[in-house]
């Protein structure tokens, strides 16, 4: 195949070939009306022909992105954003960052006691009622909250509506948690405006058992004695220190024996009149009220409250 | 970062338009240069190794053949001018038993191989072919450009299918039997696309397509340009005949 150089350029050479096709081709020191026959011809690149399969799965995959996005987005808000705050005090400050969920993202000591209090607990992930609960016992193992003491909590979040509902949840939780054990205040404060509300745990039994309800609604029902001997209790119990150390010791001591301890032994054969006579006794003689009971029969363990009751 | 972009602009505008094109290869010739240099491993002069003309076209073709999703332009015209010399030198190879003319006839004598042959042709002849030729394609290309036509553009448009090649050719000689669409072409400037189709039987859209190819072809038909006419004649007696 001969071609004939129609067209010369620096870069390029226009030829015919004998078909009738003009080509382009390197340029190798030609002139115009040559007759070549060893061209090197250039080559022509396939023009990108639409694909519609690749935009498809382009398309899909935009809009695949744009959905993770969105749901990401709407995700994290929900749970990996903190949305609202609270501030726990008891003496311990603690902050509670919760998402829009009301879980608990981040749990924050903002003093000394409240890292000490936080130390070793993780509270990631939980409810903030559930938290709420735990750091409370906590508190009290450790001595920070007894009873008569308070817990506040200051409430920081966006909405209004929010703010009323975790105040109401915090209280009726918080109150049924303590029921029986503490007598403590509880006061929800709105974080922004300062506004107060203040209520207190319901403690009509005895705390000695600190939250042995069982075990104390037994004694109640059971005899008159036990009865007398509650009154007894419920003032004595108001001593702060104590009040660690028997939630600590409480449940080996009284637990195990708890009713045993009311119905049987002390009443009848009377042998072993440690824990439960000697509080009265001391009670009896603080009040000085010349309760003769104990002076007469002189003899502890049996008579001296039967007699004085009937 | 600013610089590639630039490139990329050019080189957009370049595929657009030969003149462009043939500005940004003697803008980056330096670089084109450089290029073959390192494949030949010494230096290079213009307009004696054939290497750089296959660098330049090579270059041309990374104009057409390229896009962004290919990485940056200059690294993509070093691959293709590389790539395009391997070629070319694998082409060179087959001919290596072959004596140069430029081969020294003696070590001590000046003259070479090729002074001492004749080639059994007559130079002054062909000489005065070339220069016919080239007045031809000087008149057609005059002629084109009433058109509205560069040989340039015909190349593009030229079908690279076997099969639009022959419908095209099937066109051309349906006009040839009949000369008065090649008169009414010559009088109106504009190529008689509805007759042609019609009398052919050829696709209207593939005449549209390569309108400018046709113009061409039409043209080395009409009076003179029968050298040209005589280069192409065969195949076209090829179509005649089936």
């Amino acid at each position: 195949m001969n071609y004939i150089v129609m067209e010369c350029h620096s870069s390029y050479a226009i030829l015919l070939d004998e078909e009738g096709r003009f080509l382009k081709a390197a340029n190798l020191h030609y002139q115009v009306g040559q007759r070549v026959y060893d061209p090197v011809l250039m080559k022509e690149k396939k023009k990108k022909i639409f694909q519609p399969v690749r935009w498809v799965t382009g398309g899909a995959a935009v809009i695949a992105a744009g959905f993770l996005l969105v749901f990401g987005i709407h995700y994290y808000q929900n749970h990996l954003m903190s949305y609202s705050s609270i501030y726990l005090t008891i003496n311990p400050e603690i902050r509670m960052s919760l998402n829009k969920q009301g879980k608990v993202l981040e749990l924050t000591g903002t003093n000394q006691d409240g890292e000490a209090l936080l130390e070793g607990y993780d509270g990631k992930g939980k409810d903030k009622v559930t938290v709420t609960d735990e750091l409370i016992d906590r508190a009290i193992e450790m001595g920070f909250l007894a009873e008569g003491g308070q817990v506040s909590f200051s409430i920081d979040t966006p909405e209004e509506v929010l703010l009323q509902e975790y105040g109401e949840e915090l209280e009726a939780e918080v109150k049924r948690h303590l029921k029986n054990r503490l007598s403590i205040t509880i006061e929800i404060i709105d974080h922004h405006t300062g506004d107060r509300e203040t209520s207190s745990t319901e403690n009509p039994a005895g705390k000695e058992e600190s939250g042995k309800q069982p075990a104390e609604e037994t004694g109640q029902e059971q005899t008159p004695a036990a009865r007398e001997e509650m009154p007894a209790a419920q003032t004595e119990t108001p001593d702060p220190g104590l009040q660690p150390g028997n939630e600590a010791s409480g449940p080996q001591t009284s637990q195990p024996q708890g009713s045993a301890v009311y119905e049987d032994t002390d009443y009848g054969t009377g042998s072993d009149g440690e824990s439960d006579y000697s509080q009265p006794e001391s009670q009896a003689s603080r009040e000085a009220e010349g309760d003769s009971g104990y002076e007469a029969s002189s003899d502890y363990g049996d008579s001296g409250y039967e007699e004085e009751d009937d | 970062m600013k610089e590639e972009r630039d490139i990329i602009r050019q080189v957009r505008a370049a595929r657009e338009d030969m003149q462009a094109a043939d500005e940004l290869i003697r803008t980056y010739m330096p670089f084109i240069k450089a290029e073959t240099a390192k494949f030949l491993r010494r230096s290079v002069t213009e307009g004696q190794d054939d290497e750089l003309s296959i660098a330049m076209i090579a270059f041309h073709e990374a104009i057409c053949g390229y896009s962004p999703a290919r990485g940056g332009f200059l690294k993509y015209a070093s691959m293709l001018i590389g790539s395009r010399l391997i070629d070319y030198h694998r082409k060179e190879q087959r001919h290596r038993k072959v004596i140069s003319l430029e081969t020294p006839l003696r070590e001590e004598e000046d003259k070479s191989l090729g002074e001492t042959l004749s080639d059994g042709k007559d130079h002054s002849e062909e000489m005065t072919v070339r220069e016919a030729t080239r007045k031809e394609i000087e008149e057609l290309t005059a002629q084109m450009r009433d058109f509205g036509v560069s040989l340039t553009d015909v190349a593009e448009n030229c079908p690279k299918q076997e099969r639009t090649l022959e419908a095209c050719r099937k066109a051309l000689n349906y006009a040839k039997e009949h000369p008065e669409l090649l008169e009414e072409l010559l009088r109106t400037k504009r190529l008689p696309g509805t007759k042609l189709c019609k009398g052919s039987g050829v696709e209207k859209k593939t005449l549209e397509r390569h309108r400018k190819y046709m113009v061409a072809l039409l043209l080395i038909h009409t009076n003179g340009y029968e050298i040209i006419r005589g280069h192409i004649k065969q195949v076209m007696k090829g179509v005649t005949e089936r």
